[in-house]
């Protein structure tokens, strides 16, 4: 068994996970993150990345607005590759409640957001596809968020200072020495037991973190409530378009990179369910008749995915339950205050938005609780990719030869590192997945430098699979590169990834199998099982558990 | 207008539909909107691959004896054994008029090579893919070399040889990989990492080449007899093309099937419009029906998109407008139907019973199998429920059978366009004689 | 922003067969081709203007991706439209204003034409239009008429009007200005099949403006040809017919796709010449012909196929006696109109055709026969066959 020494253990590599392992690393202090999985692929990587204003809470949970609108202005700065700033809109339609409009004014005024009442002609040259029945919207400083790229990038710094980064790595067991925790063991992959000890646990696993509490032998509850969303085959919309209306079903439209995002739907599930989440049919319908409402179009246009997360609510005891009115504040427990239990944090609760904030609070506790003086940088220090101003026309001319549209996806996806990633060299930028231009030297720069297992996290650092075509063509271009480049010595053959990641593309695909995605479905099968004959392969590895379907 | 034959869509089963047609002197048009399935196909032709277990079927013909009982809703059943008999007979004969050679294995299905190494059975392959000597070095265990032209990123011989060794016809062979390095005369300023297959395909074409790139055959082999290359060995001219490389290599060279654009489906698909031309036959290809009328259990007229209000008339109509790909069968929210003249369709309207939960679920996926509902004759039923008497449906338009997970489409698409021919024939004789 | 009209990229299951057909991209590196061009790039083009790519422009138009598409998707128009609404064009382009603005520089040359045809012939105006407009000095012009058609029209209006049954013939600006003798062609054969023809004011369909980029202009052309002759529409049959498929897709389908107007006034009786020629052959109108004893190869224009009119011209010709036809095999002729006109595409252009060419040389014919003028132009010039219009043909065999 291999053993590992170091500072401080994180377990979940979400957003959360990710800025904290992140923020330690910056401190100085030496870190291991274990990921069960990939980065991102839990709750991190199944909302509809909305960089919030804060508006959306200005109602009900001014505190939250106020976090909120804080991150957003720092987020802007450091994550700048991971963010577009695109704007948002509030929009009544005649059928909504008047006096929301005005609420939502007062509460952003109270929180310091930034909310401008428009007419709506204003609204509709900001956003031209919007429903024409509107009677009033509100400008706010809204924008998107990419939730894979800020946690990949939050580790690639990680990693850059030093810290230890597991995924696909389980934890077994958390080492217990009296009232003490020592550290964890945990599996990884194919069955490689691995000790980690440390002075510090964090437990940032979100809704997983109940687990790991009972592992310790402690007890802390969490409340999940799944969240739905639907995918549309391309941006829909240029700004956040949210209806101004208490929080309910299908309520904003979210552009991220190419594609919209309606969300989202709220269903408590029980705890033993979390594993097992299938977006249902009502779910669908509901989103697409609300966001519909908003923006007509999305009546003729394909839907891509459906796919739902978790929202990793802890449930405080004493607070009204009931799906949206339990705050989503954010919660740093010290068991050791609460059971007697030493070197052990919980960090739950919050949003992706407060990612960083929950890892300055949880990495200012360390420091305390190890008696190391350090301060959190994290507000100031850009992550990898946003270190200056990214100008695309600059960075286009510097790449003259290389199609402009290859350029600017790279760049937009990588920031600053597009240099690390793109040469003049024909190999390099020839384009593996068409849908996203995804350059090989994309694929061989995420598999070199971001942690990438399979075909699945390869999806997750670029975006290769994620468009119309679902991995019809670059499924296996990427299959066989993951041959060519991928780490050596694999245990798992390159079909086998190849089945599994479109086992993986299948699961959103089917809840929301109709028109063009049926005919892209059954083209894809065509290829891969008329073609290919992949279905008829014998693997004899299980498969994981059955997820529901991811981004 | 007055044809005898109209068919709606130029896939395989409107092809052979329309050869047979305009063979026999028929007043033959095919309204096409957009390219078939052939461009995206194996290239080869399959009839029955697997039992519903999914065991591989050797003799299709025997199985379709038993299908017949068994099945009876199955095209194959409606059409019957010994049409589908013919309609193969027919359409290799047909292929080797436009200078397509098939290969066939008696009545016995043979195996090709995919681009994943694995083996699916087919019943007609182009002899570049199989063929008797193939067959025989096969059996002999003689070394194979699989090969690709180094930065071809539709093909990738390492996922190939990943199966390949395990298969149980080739135990006990040397099985090797190679690259053939695009040499410098290949360089051009456009980016040869981006070249489809066509793209070489038509390199190939050109002949210039051809002794250079033998050389590099032959280097890349190594000690191998038989070498497999990614199907791209001319588009026009393959035929002659491929066996000049063997002569200069000296080496057995089998074709294997890549991602789309299929240049061995291309090749079927110039083979029958050709046929089809040579023979008189008319085809329009930028234009779709989207309408027509039904009068009395007849189809009257149907109506293009470039015609609106034209009437289109014929005697006799057929569709071989394809499966959801094609755009033969639309499906909605919660919703499947035929487009054009909304015939009734076999298969739920339920979404949730469309697909199977894992993709290459065992058991395929029901919506593969959703189709028109025809009679025994193959004529579907129209909105109000009866037949229409002058219409047919074929290929994968038609309910009852999962083209992927038997492999039957090809089979399905040639017997069934054959026979609907052959009755337009015998009707028209008929009223000839009368 | 987003067009709400052209969504149909939204289709494209990205099936790669629009590449397969694509004449540019077959022969230059520097397109990467429809599918990349068009539905794949539009949805990156709608995230940020900024990521259009240069190479859009050496699209032709000239609409075989569309054929091809089994998804309905109408790439070409996509990339007409991102062509002109993503990348940035300088306002100043002097040739492209003369070669868009057809019936303006049809209508002062045909004034002068001997001089003007004498002067375009000459090397010294071809090297300096070479150097100054970038048109280049290898290209050969079209001659002009001396005198337009509509004038030669007016001689003979009245007796049109003799004709119960008469259609309107939108002539065009190559008939009117280059081709004079085409439109007397088709009056004939019309007129012996006891047709009359009718002609109304009308302004250029627009191809050529679109093509260039003036869209605003080609709107306003559009408009008021709608409106001529759905106006004349209801003194005669309601026919409307052309005798250059170019104007004719421009009528049935640019109007409507790439420019959003509304045309149904004229879609549905808008017809190619041959296709309003097969439907009064099947009535049985056919006119009186003598055996011609022609060897021909026919060439089909790609706007032709897109309109799905190749049949009826082929079986117009296949009934003219003693034609002896061969039809060449669908091949680009590379001009693509203006296209071939320009000195930056020059070179694609004539690699193009080199496939028609050859295909026409291996068939040799007396004549080769296509029915788009700008096709006729790219074969004359580099082929030593002359090209006739089957109309021509038409009036050639009638007795």
């Amino acid at each position: 068994m291999r053993t590992i020494e170091t500072d401080v253990i994180i377990i979940g590599g979400g957003a959360t996970g990710a800025g904290t392992v992140r923020d330690l690393s910056l401190r100085g202090i030496r870190a291991v993150l274990v990921e069960k999985d990939d980065i991102a692929f839990g709750t991190t990587g199944r909302n509809h990345g909305l960089l919030h204003s804060g508006a959306r809470y200005a109602v009900n949970d001014l505190e939250s607005a106020r976090e909120c609108i804080s991150e957003n202005r720092i987020l802007k700065k450091i994550a700048a590759h991971c963010i577009e700033d695109t704007g948002g809109l509030f929009v009544t339609l005649p059928e909504d409640e008047r006096t929301y409009h005005d609420r939502l004014l007062e509460g952003c005024r109270q929180a310091g957001i930034k909310a401008e009442e428009i007419s709506a002609r204003e609204a509709f040259s900001i956003e031209p596809n919007l429903n024409r029945s509107i009677i009033r919207a509100i400008k706010v400083p809204d924008g998107t968020i990419d939730p894979f790229r800020l946690a990949a990038s939050n580790v690639l710094d990680a990693v850059e200072h030093g810290a230890l980064i597991l995924t696909h790595t389980r934890v077994t067991g958390v080492i217990v020495e009296g009232t003490r925790v020592a550290g964890i063991t945990c599996e990884k992959d194919p069955g490689e037991l691995i000790n980690i000890r440390g002075r510090l646990v964090i437990n940032a696993a979100g809704v997983w973190g109940q687990h790991i509490c009972s592992l310790a032998g402690i007890e802390l509850t969490m409340y999940p409530s799944k969240g739905s969303m639907v995918i549309i085959d391309y941006r829909i919309n240029g700004v956040v378009v949210n209806r101004c209306r208490k929080p309910s079903d299908g309520d904003i439209i979210v552009p991220g990179d190419t594609v919209s995002l309606i969300g989202t739907t709220s269903k408590k599930i029980d705890y033993d369910k979390i594993e097992y989440l299938n977006v249902d049919d009502d779910e669908i319908e509901v989103l697409l008749r609300d966001g519909e409402k908003l923006i007509p179009n999305l009546s003729r246009t394909r839907v891509l995915r459906a796919y739902c997360g978790v929202r990793p609510l802890v449930d405080t005891p004493g607070k009204q339950a009931g799906g949206r009115s339990i705050s989503r504040g954010i919660v740093l427990i010290d068991h050791e205050e609460r059971d007697g239990l030493e070197g052990l944090l919980t960090i739950a609760g919050g949003k992706l938005m407060t990612y960083r904030l929950m890892a300055e609070m949880a990495s200012d506790m360390t420091c305390l609780k190890l008696g190391i003086k350090a301060e959190c940088s994290t507000h100031k220090q850009p992550l990898p990719g946003s270190e200056t101003k990214i100008s695309p026309k600059k960075h286009i001319r510097a790449f003259t030869g290389i199609p402009e549209s290859v350029v600017g996806s790279t760049l937009y996806r990588h920031g600053q590192r597009v240099r690390n990633i793109l040469k003049k060299d024909k190999k390099n930028y020839r384009i593996i997945c068409e849908c996203e231009m995804v350059t090989e030297g994309e694929v061989e720069y995420a598999l070199k430098n971001l942690n990438v297992k399979d075909i699945v996290d390869l999806r997750r650092r670029t975006r290769i699979g994620m468009g119309p075509c679902q991995g019809e063509l670059c499924a296996y271009r990427a299959a066989g590169l993951f041959k060519e480049l991928g780490p050596g010595n694999q245990s798992v053959k390159s079909s086998q990834l190849l089945r599994d990641f479109l086992e993986e593309r299948w699961k959103g695909i089917k809840p929301v199998l109709w028109g063009d995605s049926l005919r892209e479905a059954e083209f894809t099968y065509w290829i891969y099982q008329g073609l290919f004959g992949l279905g008829d392969i014998d693997f004899t590895k299980r498969h994981g558990p059955d997820e529901g379907g991811d981004r | 207008m007055n044809y005898d034959c109209l068919i709606v869509g130029a896939g395989l089963s409107g092809l052979v539909c329309g050869i047979r047609c305009a063979s026999e002197g028929l007043r033959t048009v095919i309204i096409s909107g957009g390219m078939n399935a052939l461009h995206f196909s194996s290239g080869s032709i399959d009839l029955m691959g697997y039992d519903p277990s999914g065991k591989v079927i050797q003799s299709p013909c025997r199985y379709l004896k038993q299908l017949e009982e068994k099945k009876p809703g199955h095209p194959y059943s409606k059409v019957g054994v010994k049409t589908v008999r013919e309609s193969m007979e027919f359409f290799k004969k047909q292929c080797g008029l436009a200078g397509l050679d098939l290969h066939d294995n008696g009545e016995e299905n043979h195996f090709h090579i995919t681009g994943l190494g694995t083996m699916k059975p087919s019943y007609f392959s182009q002899k570049s893919v199989f063929n008797d000597r193939l067959k025989e070095a096969y059996e002999r265990k003689d070394p194979i070399a699989v090969l690709n032209f180094d930065g071809f990123r539709d093909y990738f011989t390492a996922l190939t040889l990943e199966q390949i060794r395990g298969l149980p016809l080739l135990r006990g062979v040397r099985i090797t990989t190679g690259k053939i390095t695009l040499p410098y005369y290949f360089r051009t300023e456009r980016n040869l990492h981006e070249f489809r297959s066509i793209d070489l395909a038509r390199v190939f074409d050109s002949e210039k080449y051809l002794p250079r790139i033998a050389d590099e055959i032959k280097k890349a082999a190594g000690g191998a007899r038989i070498v497999g290359l990614p199907a791209f060995i001319g588009i026009d001219n393959f035929g002659w093309i491929h066996r000049r490389l063997e002569d200069m290599t000296g080496l057995l060279i089998y074709e294997v099937p890549t991602l789309p654009p299929s240049i061995l489906g291309m090749r079927i698909d110039r083979a029958l419009k050709t046929r089809f031309a040579d023979l008189g036959g008319e085809l329009s290809a930028g234009d779709k029906v989207f309408g027509g009328e039904i009068i009395d259990g007849m189809l009257d007229h149907v109506h293009t998109e470039n015609y609106g209000s034209t009437r289109h008339r014929s005697r006799f109509y057929v569709f071989s407008t394809g499966s959801f790909f094609s755009g033969g069968i639309r499906s909605e929210f919660n919703k499947i139907e035929e487009p054009i003249l909304k015939l009734r369709m076999s298969g739920s309207q339920e979404r949730s019973k469309w697909y199977s939960e894992s993709f290459f679920d065992k058991k395929g996926h029901p919506f593969l199998s959703y189709g028109v509902d025809t009679g025994k004759t193959l004529n579907p039923y129209g909105a109000d429920g009866k037949t229409v008497k002058n219409l047919f449906c074929v290929g994968s338009i038609l309910a009852g059978y999962d083209p992927i997970r038997e492999g039957s489409g090809g089979g399905v698409a040639i017997s069934t366009g054959y026979y609907a021919a052959g009755k337009i024939i015998s009707a028209r004789k008929k009223a000839d004689l009368a | 922003m987003i067009n709400l009209e052209n969504i149909s990229f939204d289709h494209c299951i990205k099936c790669t067969v629009c590449t397969i057909y694509c004449p540019v991209a077959r022969n230059t590196h520097l397109f990467p081709g429809p599918k990349q061009s068009g539905p794949d790039a539009e949805r990156l083009r709608i995230k940020n203007p900024r990521l259009v790519d240069a190479s859009l422009k050496y699209c032709t138009n000239c609409k075989r991706c569309e054929i091809a598409c089994p998804s309905n998707v109408k790439i070409a128009d996509i990339i007409q439209d991102a062509k002109w609404k993503y990348t940035r064009v300088f306002w100043f382009r002097p040739r492209d204003f003369f070669m868009s603005r057809t019936d303006l520089a049809g209508s002062a040359a045909t004034m002068f034409a001997p001089l003007v045809n004498f002067v375009v012939s000459l090397t010294i105006v071809k090297l300096l239009m070479e150097f100054f407009l970038r048109i280049p000095s290898a290209r050969a012009f079209p001659t002009y008429n001396n005198g337009t058609f509509t004038s030669w029209f007016k001689k003979i209006r009245g007796h049109q009007g003799g004709f119960k049954n008469r259609v309107t013939y939108f002539h065009g600006c190559f008939v009117n200005y280059n081709k004079r003798s085409l439109g007397e062609d088709l009056v004939r054969v019309l007129n012996s099949m006891k047709i009359g023809v009718d002609v109304v004011r009308e302004k250029c369909c627009g191809v050529p403006l679109i093509a260039n980029g003036y869209l605003t202009r080609a709107r306003k052309n559009a408009r008021y040809n709608i409106a001529s002759l759905s106006e004349q529409k209801k003194s005669n049959s309601g026919i409307i017919v052309t005798t250059s498929s170019s104007c004719a897709f421009a009528l049935k389908h640019e109007y409507a796709n790439l420019l959003g107007l509304d045309n149904s006034a004229i879609y549905s009786n808008t017809e190619y010449i041959t296709k309003y020629l097969f439907d009064r052959f099947e009535d049985g109108n056919i006119p009186d012909m003598k055996p011609v004893h022609i060897r021909a190869a026919y060439h089909a224009p790609c706007h032709l196929e897109r309109l799905g009119g190749v049949m009826y011209t082929i079986d117009i010709l296949k009934r003219i006696p003693g034609l002896d036809l061969v039809i060449l095999n669908s091949e680009c002729c590379g001009i693509a109109g203006t296209y071939g006109f320009k000195k930056e595409y020059y070179k694609v252009s004539q690699d193009i055709g080199q496939h028609l060419f050859k295909l026409i040389d291996r068939a040799n014919p007396e004549y080769v026969i296509t029915d788009c003028e700008t096709c006729a132009m790219q074969i004359e010039m580099n082929t030593q066959y002359q090209v006739i219009h089957p109309v021509t043909l038409l009036a050639m065999a009638l007795k």
